[in-house]
């Protein structure tokens, strides 16, 4: 075949593509059944009304003070009891969340840190960034002559910056990255090597940097990540071939993608300045958080938490605000709660440590 | 005091943005055509993947297609998703369902200094 009727080949299966994406979003709108996309019509006819909250009822209860730049991730340990974060400062931290004290400060030797994940046991941290490499350090190690804890692991492979890391559950022998080079990575920490490798050149997947992963607390074997490409995907970590399903909708980056508590939904913040819940089962676009502004400030959805009901959906914007969203009506029912947490003054600005 | 000072060298790039550079849409088709090398060859190869990968994607977009015959409307996900999320007890919510759980009370004692008040 010549390389002109490849071309023609090429442009026609392009068509294709978009013209059954055209009518899959088709489709889907009339599969919206309820009155206001969707979740909020459907719980408005059906008679909830939105929470509220008083002027006192979210205090900020605990504030860990100790990095010198901005903090850029943060992760809980399982029990709930400690944090580790990772900040511009090129240090992890360990927090005893409960009485605001540091167990470790782990200077890194790659500075340019992105990412920070508590292992299962909260024996192990994991971070990855700028150098491309996911670095394990095991809290329990003594440090070296210089005071600093040495890495027990380096997780390398990925051709381009580790955007997010997360722990599978129930285990500290493996994580899931996601990277600039449009990959997400399954990796076998014990042997340091790659277990599947989501996406890439010739797999179907993202087309563009993966910026974030979660991975579902119901069923380990499900994780979602979220890209460059404006789109989330579903993944099964038994087939690296092809994501189990693409969800579109948004029309910037996905910054920031969270499983639902109930392990059946997720949650997505984007460049485009809304979040959205996506169904897994069926692919339905839930709803679609966002308000009005008059004014021209970019508001770009940096990161996302869920309730431990999923009822509050906390949404930290490029501008500094902090908005607490009421997922079932769809309602903004606390806004710029934070003022203080500002990026670039040291505190924590990843999504507030006491949702859990 | 604290201050936002960097560890390295100000001549280094900042990992501020390392992902914005040209990513602002998705590309059109049209641009992932690979350039054609003089004699051909090299791009024959690039593009039979190109379109055996549209291919791929002509086949999920399919069975989605035909999937969404059998899937329920949004009203059945969402009167599932207002049950679960009632079920389940939160103390950060002014009114939630089920027992009081211990380990909250912790977090709510509050640090040192501080005057707390919790629903």
């Amino acid at each position: 075949m010549s390389v002109a009727e490849l071309k023609a080949r090429h442009v026609a299966a392009t068509e294709t593509v978009n013209s059954l994406r055209e009518r899959l979003q088709q489709k889907r709108l009339l599969l919206l059944d309820t009155d206001v996309v969707a979740v909020a019509g459907y719980a408005k006819a059906h008679g909830k009304s939105s929470v509220s909250f008083g002027a006192t009822d979210l205090v900020c209860c605990r504030t860990l003070q100790g990095h010198t730049g901005k903090v850029y991730s943060l992760d809980w340990t399982p029990e709930k009891n400690r944090i580790v974060s990772a900040s511009q400062d090129g240090r992890l931290i360990v927090w005893n969340a409960l009485t605001s004290q540091k167990t470790h400060a782990i200077k890194l030797p790659c500075a340019w840190v992105m990412t920070c994940a508590f292992s299962p046991t909260g024996q192990f941290v994991a971070c990855g960034g700028l150098d491309s490499v996911c670095s394990i350090f095991n809290l329990n190690s003594p440090s070296d002559k210089d005071g600093n804890l040495p890495e027990s692991k380096m997780l390398s492979g990925h051709k381009g910056y580790v955007s997010s890391c997360q722990y599978v559950p129930d285990e500290d022998t493996h994580l899931i990255t996601s990277s600039g080079d449009h990959t997400c990575v399954l990796w076998d920490i014990t042997t340091g090597l790659r277990t599947s490798v989501f996406g890439g050149e010739f797999q179907s997947g993202h087309t563009a940097d993966v910026l974030s992963v979660s991975i579902n607390g119901s069923n380990s074997r499900m994780f979602v990540s979220g890209s460059c490409d404006s789109t989330a995907r579903l993944w099964d970590t038994r087939v690296a071939s092809r994501a189990v399903r693409t969800f579109h909708g948004h029309e910037g980056d996905v910054n920031t993608v969270k499983f639902f508590p109930d392990g059946n939904r997720f949650g997505t913040g984007s460049d485009d300045g809304t979040c959205r819940l996506f169904d897994i089962r069926t692919g339905h676009q839930l709803q679609e958080y966002y308000q009005q502004h008059s004014d021209d400030e970019v508001r770009h959805v940096t990161s996302i938490a869920f309730s431990i009901s999923g009822r509050l959906l906390f949404a930290g914007y490029s501008n500094g605000d902090c908005y607490v969203w009421d997922t079932l009506l769809a309602q903004c029912i606390a806004g710029k709660i934070w003022p203080l947490f500002l990026k670039g003054n040291g505190k924590c600005t990843h999504m507030p440590f006491w949702l859990f | 005091m604290e201050t936002d000072s960097t560890p390295m060298d100000d001549s280094l790039p900042s990992p501020g943005e390392p992902r914005r550079e040209d990513q602002h849409r998705t590309p059109s088709p049209s641009t992932l055509l690979p350039k054609t090398q003089p004699n051909g060859f090299y791009g024959k190869h690039r593009l039979a993947a190109a379109i055996s990968n549209l291919q791929n994607q002509i086949n999920y977009l399919q069975e989605e297609l035909d999937q969404l015959e059998e899937i329920g409307e949004a009203s059945i996900v969402c009167k599932e998703l207002i049950s679960s999320v009632e079920s389940i007890p939160d103390p950060l919510l002014p009114l939630s369902k089920g027992p009081t759980n211990i380990n909250w009370d912790r977090w709510f004692k509050g640090a040192q200094n501080s005057r707390k008040r919790w629903i």
